[in-house]
């Protein structure tokens, strides 16, 4: 089973993420904080990450940027909203493997996180 | 359905509904506390819901309505989730703004939208009567009877496509009932159900009162929406009328300072009258000829800006002469309220403005000119003009006498008070001058 975390501030989102890729096959960690996702990541590595760019604590820029530092090869997506331009220009330096726009489409966020998957090092 | 809600439940729904109306409709009395139905009695909760929404059709704020239908239908009906999509201009999609369901059935509300092109939104704005039932809902399990139907869709492989389409988009929202909600042709909106927790189907009168429920959530939005159209339509007029209202005061000081230049011994004459005039109507709230206090001042305003445009008229020599006029140039002088109300009357919008600047020499007791018109005959705003007029001629020095000091000036209004001037006016005059407002 691919591991998927979904780190997001609000509660509701990450209970409805999980409980929709785990529907679809994937094992589905949450992570309220940067901070939250910084340690799933080391002790669960999971291989997918679904991360709000706007979060209070450690921001999703910043956790994106030590979660590629750690593990270049897992996928993050990115999600945003239509005014955070100036966000997503740093989250592609970071080298942010997609985007999805709040609010979202759920086929869309189906799509990316299966691209994603595609994407992974066969090795990995 | 309803037998089965037993009275913890029923006093609870009551108490749900009760806050809801007793904190956003209190004007209703049958919805006071003392109008409070006994938690006991058994209670049909579309019957309270629908009375609510009934009331709330009215209402400003729609998503109250929907709150509440949302709430409710969860509770009562108990799905694992409910949801109102509502469609949003700017994304040019369906938007969830209100849900409620069980932890991790419960779609975040603003997570998700469902563009307009989508073909679950296309079957809705087409009515498409296959797909939907008699009464436009779209219901998965009727989407999978179509679906089994080899006969109809062997000839027709796009309709096929469009319902796993459907299919598809209900599945990634996990609804088992979708209800349209419209305004005329246009969707507005749907009110998505998921599965019921009990894994039993929805029966057709259930179904018949969501119907209703989301017309009603319609309408109240829809009137919602009108009224704030309304209040914006208001707002651009209110604007246009300010801006227009400006310049016209611009433009009549400018006019009045065309007269004050002409003559530096009233020099400031203008803005002074103005100033006494309106302290003076300031007194006169609730005077039974004013009939809008507002724009009674706003006339007023400029009516005692434009009150001498017509000395524009008057050759200088006699404006400005420091010796007595003679009888023939007292004549000619005499004419500047005429010459001014005829300089104006081209325009058109400043109608009655016209008679305080015609009339603002006239004298209560009919001896004044241009007509001699006596009493209430005198158009109000001539006869508050007459006095500032005359109170600031007075305190000021003119080329043919020096100023009068204002203890002498105030004597001399009150002795014409009856004669010269509207007794009414002059109390008016004298409220205003004892409470400092015309220093």
């Amino acid at each position: 089973m691919v591991k998927l975390m979904v780190v997001d501030n609000e509660r509701d989102i990450c209970d409805f993420v999980k409980n929709f890729f785990t529907l679809r096959g994937y094992e589905v960690f949450t992570a309220l904080s940067g901070e939250d996702a910084l340690k799933i990541i080391e002790t669960e590595d999971p291989l997918i990450v679904l991360q709000d760019i706007r979060m209070s604590g450690i921001d999703g820029i910043e956790t994106l940027k030590v979660i590629k530092e750690k593990r270049p090869n897992n996928r993050v997506i990115m999600v945003t909203c239509i005014d955070d331009l100036s966000k997503m220009e740093k989250a592609k330096k970071l080298g942010a493997d997609g985007y999805i726009t709040k609010p979202l489409v759920l086929d869309d966020l189906v799509k990316a996180v299966s691209e994603a998957v595609h994407k992974l090092k066969p090795n990995k | 359905m309803v037998e089965n809600i037993n009275n913890e439940k029923d006093a609870y729904t009551w108490k749900v509904i009760h806050n809801d109306l007793v904190n956003h409709i209190q004007e209703r009395p049958h919805f006071t506390p003392s109008g409070r139905l006994k938690a006991k009695q058994k209670i049909d909760y579309r019957l309270v819901i629908e009375n609510a929404s009934r009331s709330m059709i009215r209402f400003k704020k729609p998503e109250r309505l929907i709150r509440m239908i949302v709430r409710v239908i969860t509770e009562q009906v108990g799905v694992d989730h409910a949801g109102v999509l509502l469609h949003n201009e700017k994304n040019k999609a369906y938007v969830l703004i209100d849900s409620k369901g069980v932890i991790g059935k419960k779609i975040p509300v603003g997570y998700i939208r469902i563009p307009e092109k989508n073909a679950l939104i296309a079957t809705f704005d087409e009515r498409r009567s296959l797909l939907l039932d008699e009464r436009g809902v779209l219901t998965y399990d009727n989407l999978k009877a179509i679906l089994k139907d080899k006969d109809l869709l062997k000839k027709n492989n796009e309709l096929k496509e469009r319902i796993n389409k459907i299919r598809k988009e209900m599945e990634l929202i996990s609804a088992n009932v979708c209800i349209p909600a419209y305004f005329k042709r246009k969707l507005l909106g749907i009110l998505v159900l998921g599965p019921k927790i009990s894994h039993r189907k929805f029966d057709r009168d259930e179904i018949g009162f969501f119907v209703t429920l989301a017309n009603d959530a319609a309408m109240a939005i829809t009137n919602a929406q009108l009224i704030e159209n309304l209040q914006e339509k208001i707002r651009e007029v209110e604007h246009l009328y300010e801006k227009e209202h400006r310049l016209f005061i611009h433009t009549s000081i400018a006019l009045a300072a065309a007269i004050d230049a002409r003559d530096p011994y009233t020099a400031g004459h203008t803005a002074r009258v103005t100033h006494y005039s309106l302290s003076i109507a300031d007194e006169l709230e609730g005077h039974k000829e004013i009939k809008q206090f507002n724009k009674f001042k706003e006339d007023l305003h400029i009516s005692a800006l434009l009150h001498d445009i017509g000395k524009i008229g008057i050759r200088d020599n006699i404006l400005n002469k420091k010796r007595d006029l003679t009888k023939k140039e007292r004549v000619i002088a005499m004419k500047h309220p005429e010459i001014g109300a005829a300089i104006l009357r081209p325009i058109r919008e400043l109608g009655n403005i016209i008679d305080g600047v015609k009339y603002h020499q006239e004298r209560y007791d009919g001896k004044g000119y241009p007509e001699g018109l006596k009493g209430s005959k005198i158009p109000l705003m001539a006869r508050i003009i007459s006095i500032a007029d005359t109170f600031d001629a007075m305190t000021t020095d003119r080329p043919y006498r020096k100023k009068r000091n204002i203890v002498e000036s105030i004597q001399e209004i009150k002795k014409n008070s009856g004669t010269q001037f509207d007794p009414k006016i002059t109390e008016a005059f004298l409220r205003a001058y004892k409470k400092g407002k015309l220093v």
